[in-house]
C-alpha cells in the first residue's frame, strides 16, 4: 500500500433502479495524502454530499473501493464501520452539528469515549485543542450561547479530539459571516500544512480556492481536476456564481452580448426580466 | 453517550414533565382501581370482621357470609351454648336484599337482632340511638349522606317500611351496605320461625377455637363451623373472585395506555433529537450504544412517571373518601411494589418501536441543513 490517507478506487452509487435510476456518484476515483487540503466543488446535486458520505464510511458505495489508512472499508460490514469513523475520521459539518445538551467541554470530549484509552489522555488533548482554538472562556457553556465562528471551531476541536489523520468537512463556512469564515479555513488549512492532517473540503465557497492544494470539480456525478483543465470564467448574471466558460452549456444573447449560466433556473429569470441583472 | 441521554432528557424540563405526568396518570389509573377494589374487598366483608366471634357457625354446605344464605335450627344454638367451652353463642338472621335510595338501587345486607343481641350489632354509631322496638333500622351513615336520609326518615326494605332511628359507621361500602333491623321483622320477612342464619360464638378464655369448632361440627348435626380466621378469608375470597376479572382487565387496559404513552414520549423524544441521534452515529457511535442510552430514557421518564404516580397514591388517593363518601380505598404497599414491576415491563415495550426506530436513523443525514 502507499502513503495514501483516503483512496478511492471507480467509486459510485446507484439509487432506483432501470429507467428510474439515478447516479449519484459515477466512477470517481480519489487519492489524499497525508497533509494535503482538496477541496471539492460543484454546484447544488452534483453528488457532493452522496461523495462525502461513501468516503466518510457513511454509506457504503454501489461499485468501488474505499480504502482510509490502507483498510478497504467497502468490505467492512455495516457494524463495523461505526469504529472505522470514530477512530479515524473526523467530521465538520455546514451546522455545526453541535449536542444542544453537553457543555463546550463535553462536546468536543463526546467521540473521545469510543477511543479505548482514559479519560485523562483525552482531556489533556481536550485542554490543548480549547486552548489551541481559543474556547477557554467558553468551556463550560452549552452550544446556544456561543457565536457562529465559536460553534464552528468547538466542531473542528470535536472532530480532531480522537486525532483521526482524515478530516471531512462539509461547507464549513456556509453558516459563517466572511471573516468568521476566513478564519475556520485558515485552521484547516494550518492543520493541514502544519500538523498533517488530510483534509477533505465540499464547499461552494470561492475563497477556500486559494489555500487547496488541489480543486476538484463534481459536475453530474463525474469528478475532474480543475487546476489541470483550461478555464475562462464568467460570472453568472443571475446567481453572480462563477462559471467555467469551457463547460457550460447554458448561454444566451440579449442585447449584442453573451451571457454564461449556471442553471436553466438562473437563465429563465434573467429572461424573465434582463434588464434587472444587468449592470 | 448517557450523560448525552441523561442531560438531553433534562435539557428540556417541560417535555419531561410532560410525559412523565402522561405516564403517571396512566399509573395513577391502574393504582386508583386497585385501591378501590382492594378497599371494597375489605369493606365486603367490614360486617363479620368487625363481630369477631371465635366461630361462626352457619348450614352445613356454607362457608362464608357473602352472597349466602344459611339457616340453622333455633334448639341447636341452644345445643351449641352448651357444649363445653362456649361461652356465649349470639344468634343473627341474616339476608341480602337490594333497596332503593334516592331512586337508586342498592345492595344490602340485612342483619336482624334479638333484643340482647348488641354483641351482633353496630360496631360505631354516628349519630341516634341503637334500635328498641319493631319497625325501626339503622343505616351506614354514608348510605344517609348520598340517599339523603336522616333519623326519622322512613325507608322500604323488602316489603316493610321502617323508621331510621340512628346511622352507623364503617357500614358501606358499594358492593354491599349494612343495615341492621329487629330479629322480630326480618324473621317476619323470611317467615324463618324457629331457625337462625348464623351464629357467633365466644368461646371460654384459653379454649383453642379450632378444636371447639371441630367439636361443634361433630356434636351437632348439619352445621358447618369455622375459626373467624377461616370465615373471613372464605368471605374475602368470594369478594375478591367477584371483582378480580374487573381488575385485572382495567391493570391490562391502564397498562397498555401506560406503554402507548411511554411509547409516545420515546416517539416524540427520538423525532425531536433524530438530527442529534444521526450525528451521533456519523460521530461513531454504534445503533447498539444508541439503543441502550434510548432505553435508558425511557426507563428515566417512566421511573419519574412512577414517583410522581407513587407521591399522589400516597397522599392523595387516601383523602378521596372525603371527597367522594361512597368510595372506599384501600393503598397496599403490593400495589406500589406490583406497579413498579409493571412500570419496568412498560418502559422497555414502550422503547421498542421507538428503538426501532433509531436503527433506521441514517448517520448520513447528519450532513443535511
Amino acid at each position: 500500500m502507499d502513503n495514501s490517507i483516503l483512496k478511492a478506487s471507480h467509486l459510485s452509487k446507484y439509487f432506483g433502479s432501470g429507467h428510474t435510476e439515478v447516479r449519484a456518484v459515477d466512477d470517481i476515483s480519489i487519492n489524499i495524502k497525508a497533509g494535503e487540503l482538496v477541496l471539492i466543488m460543484g454546484p447544488s446535486g452534483s453528488g457532493k454530499t452522496t461523495l462525502l458520505s461513501m468516503l466518510g464510511a457513511l454509506l457504503q458505495p454501489s461499485k468501488g473501493t474505499v480504502y482510509i489508512n490502507n483498510v478497504n472499508i467497502s468490505e467492512l460490514k455495516d457494524t463495523k464501520l461505526p469504529e472505522i469513523r470514530a477512530l479515524n475520521i473526523g467530521f465538520i459539518f455546514q451546522s455545526f452539528n453541535l449536542l444542544e445538551a453537553l457543555t463546550v467541554e463535553e462536546n468536543i470530549l463526546f467521540p473521545s469515549q469510543l477511543r479505548s484509552e482514559g479519560i485523562n489522555k483525552a482531556k489533556d488533548r481536550a485542554d490543548k485543542l480549547i486552548t489551541q482554538l481559543n474556547l477557554q472562556h467558553r468551556r463550560n457553556v452549552l452550544p446556544h450561547t456561543l457565536s457562529g465562528g465559536e460553534k464552528q471551531r468547538v466542531a473542528i476541536a470535536r472532530a480532531l479530539i480522537n486525532e483521526p489523520k482524515l478530516i471531512l468537512a462539509d461547507e464549513p463556512t456556509g453558516n459563517l459571516d466572511s471573516e468568521t469564515g476566513q478564519e475556520v479555513m485558515m485552521i484547516l488549512h494550518d492543520l493541514a500544512r502544519d500538523h498533517g492532517y488530510s483534509v477533505l473540503l465540499v464547499t461552494h465557497d470561492p475563497r477556500v480556492e486559494e489555500i487547496a492544494d488541489r480543486i476538484l470539480w463534481l459536475e453530474d456525478g463525474k469528478l475532474h481536476d480543475r487546476k489541470l483543465e483550461q478555464h475562462a470564467w464568467a460570472i453568472d448574471p443571475v446567481c453572480g456564481m462563477k462559471v467555467d466558460q469551457w463547460k457550460a452549456t447554458i448561454f444566451s444573447n440579449y442585447a449584442e452580448k453573451r451571457y454564461t449560466f449556471c442553471s436553466s433556473r438562473c437563465q429563465e429569470r434573467f429572461h424573465e426580466n434582463p434588464d434587472a441583472y444587468i449592470k | 453517550m448517557f450523560k448525552w441521554a441523561w442531560k438531553s432528557l433534562f435539557n428540556q424540563p417541560g417535555h419531561l414533565l410532560g410525559s412523565a405526568l402522561g405516564i403517571a396518570s396512566a399509573f395513577i389509573l391502574v393504582i386508583f382501581f386497585d385501591s378501590v377494589w382492594r378497599g371494597e374487598s375489605v369493606q365486603v366483608v367490614a360486617y363479620p370482621d368487625n363481630m369477631k366471634p371465635d366461630i361462626w357457625v352457619m348450614q352445613s354446605g356454607v362457608g362464608n357470609m357473602h352472597m349466602a344464605m344459611s339457616f340453622v335450627w333455633d334448639w341447636k344454638a341452644k345445643k351449641i351454648e352448651k357444649i363445653e367451652g362456649v361461652k356465649k353463642v349470639t344468634p343473627i338472621l341474616y339476608t341480602s336484599s337490594i333497596i332503593t335510595v334516592n331512586n337508586k338501587e342498592m345492595f344490602a345486607f340485612i342483619v336482624g337482632l334479638l333484643p340482647d343481641a348488641q354483641r351482633a350489632g353496630p360496631w360505631e354509631m354516628a349519630a341516634g340511638r341503637q334500635i328498641e322496638s319493631p319497625g325501626e333500622v339503622l343505616i351506614p351513615d354514608v348510605l344517609s349522606k348520598i340517599g339523603n336520609i336522616n333519623i326519622g326518615d322512613s325507608l322500604q326494605i323488602i316489603d316493610q317500611i321502617f323508621t331510621v332511628t340512628g346511622l352507623t359507621k364503617g357500614t358501606f361500602s358499594s358492593a354491599n351496605t349494612v343495615l341492621f333491623v329487629p330479629f322480630s321483622n326480618l324473621d317476619k320477612i323470611l317467615s324463618s320461625s324457629g331457625t337462625y342464619s348464623y351464629l357467633l360464638v365466644d368461646t371460654e378464655e384459653g379454649i383453642d377455637a379450632k378444636k371447639l369448632a371441630r367439636k361443634i361440627k361433630s356434636d351437632v348435626a348439619k352445621v358447618n363451623a369455622l375459626t373467624h380466621k377461616e370465615f373471613i378469608a372464605n368471605d374475602l375470597s368470594m369478594a375478591k373472585q367477584m371483582g378480580v376479572e374487573i381488575i385485572v382487565m382495567m391493570t391490562i387496559i391502564c397498562s397498555v395506555l401506560a406503554a402507548l404513552i411511554v411509547a409516545f414520549t420515546s416517539y416524540s423524544l427520538i423525532m425531536r433529537k433524530r438530527k442529534e441521534l444521526a450525528i451521533i452515529k456519523a460521530l461513531g457511535v454504534n445503533n447498539r450504544t444508541v439503543l441502550y442510552s434510548v432505553t435508558a430514557q425511557s426507563i428515566i421518564v417512566t421511573l419519574l412517571g412512577f414517583i410522581l404516580a407513587t407521591a399522589f397514591t400516597v397522599f392523595v388517593i387516601p383523602t378521596l373518601p372525603q371527597l367522594i363518601p361512597q368510595l372506599t380505598v384501600l393503598v397496599s404497599i403490593d400495589a406500589i411494589i406490583q406497579l413498579g414491576l409493571i412500570a419496568l415491563i412498560v418502559s422497555i415495550a414502550g422503547a421498542l418501536i421507538p428503538a426501532y426506530m433509531v436503527l433506521r436513523v441514517d448517520p448520513a443525514t447528519a450532513f443535511h441543513v
